[in-house]
């Protein structure tokens, strides 16, 4: 069995006093302990046995004074508890139950997004980026909404899982406005979709192979540290020790805003 | 209500993305975004009285150094091949994509689309390839993810074609974008 190494690591930065951003890292596993038996049956145990589910999540609370930091905690909790119960209906990860497994992925930030809504009723309320990975090996399911971002390194090749959902890249994409003003005018900071605010969560999967590295991070770090350095980091140390690095890469170059990692590796 | 996985395979380039966001969002971008893995979207379509939920599984386009990975496909109720009508080797790669569709997800339903359609006076494939296709079994429509044409017509036929067969069935096209 591949064994999953991960670790987070949050950090305010340089310049602000308030860390908005949150992260998790869960485990669910349904255990079952054969105690005691005369059967010959030696497959039981392996039949019983559930695949072990990550749960990987980072979010950047958006919003005046603190409530950035209340929205991307909420978002987080939400989801957390949601897939935390959910996970555990899914009673295997077969083509058909996956589907269903997709639905519920949708449900958990639509909680997220809702609990935020009951909270905060006045329009323009906090918000936040919530970028989530559910790790079934091999299969990662990833779910996105706002800039927060999901890579994954393979053989030294680092691969964006994401997309930025800014008004920039919307504008851009629908032939709106050119690139370069969509830069000139900020657009590209401006979330066009984001829990608590205007919710258009984007679903991918990706199927991981033994030695791969993934990485769920807030702009925070890819404001400051390029792909490539990126890379080099993942690539050459443990999952705790990258995630220091990334932090440390961040601060070096500027530490404008809050940044947070998440890392995982399978051995 | 009913859910159907169905999946876009084809090499890369060829419009697998924008034939997905036309159908869902209605929407067409000129700038080339590659898909890593797989990206996945939802649209209900009324087959008669019977409401489908279309899983869309936008599988990363198949290249020169990459192969697309069979998992992907596993459990898939319909694929959807994409070709673009203005490069022949996307048109020569459908049948080894064929293969590996059929070992991976058995026999479903089917289609190709020719996209690329609003370039036809660039067109590369010719007569002869359809042929070639409609003796493999294939069948086949042209679109354009820029123009809306054909689009929608095409994903109504293959969830058609889902709830019609269990088990061994291509899609019979509208007439208008038929072969």
């Amino acid at each position: 069995m591949v064994r999953v190494d991960a670790s987070g690591l949050s950090h305010p930065g340089k310049v602000r006093s308030v860390n908005e951003d949150h992260f998790a890292i869960m485990t669910l596993q349904k255990a079952v302990q054969l105690r005691a038996t005369n059967l010959n049956d030696t497959t039981l145990l392996e039949r019983l046995r559930k695949p072990e589910v990550y749960i990987l999540v980072v979010a950047d609370g958006v919003g005046g004074g603190t409530g950035g930091k209340i929205a991307s905690g909420v978002a987080v909790r939400s989801v957390v508890e949601y897939l935390a119960e959910a996970v555990g209906c899914v009673r295997d990860f077969d083509a058909e139950s996956e589907n269903a497994f997709l639905d519920q992925l949708s449900h958990a930030v639509e909680r997220g997004h809702a609990r935020l809504k009951e909270m905060f009723q006045t329009q323009g309320g906090p918000a936040t980026t919530l970028t989530m990975m559910t790790l079934v090996w091999p299969r990662a399911y990833v779910v996105h909404v706002g800039d927060s971002r999901g890579y994954f390194l393979r053989r030294g090749t680092l691969k964006q899982l994401t997309r930025d959902q800014t008004m920039g890249n919307y504008l851009v994409d629908i032939g709106a406005v050119t690139e370069q003003h969509a830069q000139k005018a900020g657009l590209y900071n401006v979330l066009s979709s984001a829990v608590g605010g205007d919710l258009v969560p984007n679903i991918g999967v990706v199927d991981l192979a033994d030695g791969d590295a993934v990485l769920l991070c807030t702009d925070g770090l890819t404001k400051h540290v390029s792909d490539g350095r990126i890379a080099e980091i993942l690539a050459s140390r443990s999952a705790e020790a990258a995630a220091h690095a990334l932090i440390d890469a961040a601060l070096d170059g500027g530490g404008s805003d809050n940044v947070t990692v998440v890392v995982a590796k399978a051995d | 209500m009913i859910q159907k996985k169905v999946c876009m395979v084809g090499v890369y380039g060829t419009g697998k993305t924008s034939l997905v966001q036309r159908f869902v969002h209605s929407l067409f971008s000129a700038k080339y975004h590659s898909t890593v893995g797989v990206k996945i979207d939802r649209k209900s379509v009324k087959v008669g009285d019977t409401d489908v939920n279309l899983l869309l599984w936008d599988i990363e386009g198949r290249t020169s150094d990459q192969e697309i990975p069979a998992s992907y496909l596993k459990g898939a109720h319909a694929v959807f091949y994409v070709a673009d009508g203005t490069r022949r080797e996307t048109f020569e790669q459908l049948f080894s994509l064929q293969e590996l569709a059929r070992s991976a997800a058995g026999q479903v339903p089917s289609i190709v689309a020719f996209n690329k359609y609003d370039l036809k006076d660039q067109w590369l494939v010719q007569q002869a390839d359809a042929a070639k296709l409609i003796n493999a079994g294939f069948r086949m429509m042209t679109t354009s993810a820029k123009t809306g044409e054909g689009v929608e017509e095409a994903f109504r036929a293959l969830a058609t074609a889902t709830l019609s067969s269990a088990t061994t069935q291509t899609v019979q096209p509208p007439a208008r974008h038929g072969n």
